[in-house]
């Protein structure tokens, strides 16, 4: 149970520091309408290395975070988190988890799955489909260049928080 | 077994979320409140920290450069001042007239300048965290202005910051005038394709107004509403064109580009607020 706090804590650290950064190289941007969103680097590690319970609560506390200073109803993007944490969770005891480059290539596809269901739920309401869509193709295409360029270092940030508090994830096959 | 082991997360999760659907409001809402200003700091250090790097920059310049800027300073000072005498006439003239007419008088604001912490701008929504909110006595609704025009309005106002949802966001509508022209039309924003200025989408435009790139239209605050004061541009409108049913026209407004780059805005908190 305490072995489970820390790494909840640490991982939520973690997510902190990532939406730290995001937000202000999105300050930064905004001159050029750009915005730069990496959910799926939130949710690799967790799903990945985690047991379902740790990673989930990890998962769900980033989302409300996010919730919390988006006009979006409180409570969906930890949603959609939630699902995106549960599907990745389960195809990966058929993935070599270890491998930075599978939690890279994971992050990416959530990436691209989330922008996707955003997408298809939202583009309605803005009053020019057309640009919007532009927008997000353009959006997608900064964010998946950051997370691929930022997600080794930030798994390895998760590794070593984790090792710091004395918590390293289990090598092997995980447990449940 | 191992088919429930898998299907655990996504079980996890259905369970979370029931417990969440059932969840009063309030909890909701403080737990928003919670997360909100746990991170609250985070950006106002930053912001902080951006101010001490531009402080420290502005320390490298010469003292030749300083006392230029005083000069240009000096001048402006000057030009404010006889403005400032005027806009004393303009407003003894006003209140005559107001009392003369017996009409109702204009909402009266105090200004409250406030440092941007960070701007937020996605394809959904346009907005900007301020250093300043309920601790200056922030209310949710004021507008918002910078040298330029109209910035937006306070959508939300959290204990030591406000949200201020820009004129570029879908999220908000209001009535705008062609500057010159008495008739309301329908001002929405949230056409922000990349790399390219902000627009706007206009509707319900009187068929006899134009506008093309060659002579373009300055669309300025209507006072309807009593929202936002009359006259604060708003954008530039280069095209119009006839609507769908053709009883009015449709068009576009370019937003100031001033508007992604801002790092500081004035909060127009009204003095008497609507009960």
């Amino acid at each position: 149970m305490l072995r489970d706090s820390r790494q909840v804590l640490a991982l939520l650290a973690c997510a902190g520091i990532l939406n730290a950064i995001i937000a202000q190289l999105n300050h930064a941007l905004a001159p050029l309408a750009l915005t730069i969103s990496s959910p799926g680097l939130l949710i690799a590690f967790a799903a990945l290395r985690l047991p379902a319970k740790t990673g989930l609560a990890v998962v769900l506390c980033s989302g409300l975070w996010l919730d919390a200073t988006a006009p979006t109803p409180f409570g969906r993007q930890a949603a959609l988190l939630g699902l995106a944490f549960g599907l990745l969770h389960n195809i990966a005891r058929r993935l070599p988890r270890e491998d930075a480059l599978v939690g890279v290539v994971s992050a990416l596809f959530t990436n691209l799955a989330l922008f996707v269901l955003l997408a298809v739920m939202d583009l309605g309401v803005l009053p020019d489909s057309g640009a919007g869509a532009l927008r997000l193709l353009a959006d997608l295409i900064v964010s998946q260049v950051f997370t691929t360029l930022a997600g080794p270092w930030f798994l390895a940030l998760q590794n070593g928080l984790l090792s710091f508090a004395g918590t390293p994830p289990h090598k092997g096959p995980r447990p449940v | 077994m191992p088919r429930f082991d898998q299907a655990r997360p996504l079980l996890t999760l259905g369970i979370v979320l029931l417990v969440w659907l059932i969840l009063p409001t309030t909890i909701k809402r403080a737990t928003r409140l919670g997360f909100y200003e746990l991170q609250a700091p985070v950006d106002v250090a930053a912001s902080y920290a951006r101010d001490l790097q531009d402080f420290w920059s502005q320390k490298t310049r010469t003292k030749n450069e300083l006392i230029e800027a005083a000069r240009d300073l000096a001048r402006l000072n000057a030009s404010y001042e006889l403005r400032l005498q005027d806009d004393a006439r303009l407003r003894n003239e006003i209140a005559r007239l107001e009392e003369l007419l017996r009409l109702p008088s204009y909402g009266d604001f105090r200004a409250e300048p406030a440092r941007v912490v960070r701007r937020d701008f996605s394809a959904w929504w346009q907005r900007l965290v301020i250093r300043k909110g309920a601790n200056h006595g922030l209310t949710i609704g004021a507008p918002a202005i910078y040298s330029g025009g109209l910035v937006g309005r306070v959508s939300e106002v959290h204990a030591h910051t406000a949200v201020i949802e820009l004129i570029s966001s879908p999220g908000l509508r209001l009535a705008a005038v062609f500057d010159g022209d008495d008739r309301p039309v329908s001002f929405q924003g949230g056409v922000n394709a990349p790399l390219r200025p902000a627009e706007a989408v206009l509707e319900y435009v009187p068929l006899d107004v134009f506008a093309t790139p060659a002579s373009p239209r300055r669309l300025v605050t209507s006072g309807l509403g009593g929202v936002y004061p009359p006259g604060l541009f708003v954008g530039e409108v280069l095209t119009l064109e006839a609507s769908t049913d053709g009883l009015f026209k449709t068009g576009r407004a370019v937003l100031d580009p001033r508007l992604g780059r801002l790092s500081e805005v004035t909060v127009l908190v009204p003095l008497d607020p609507a009960p």
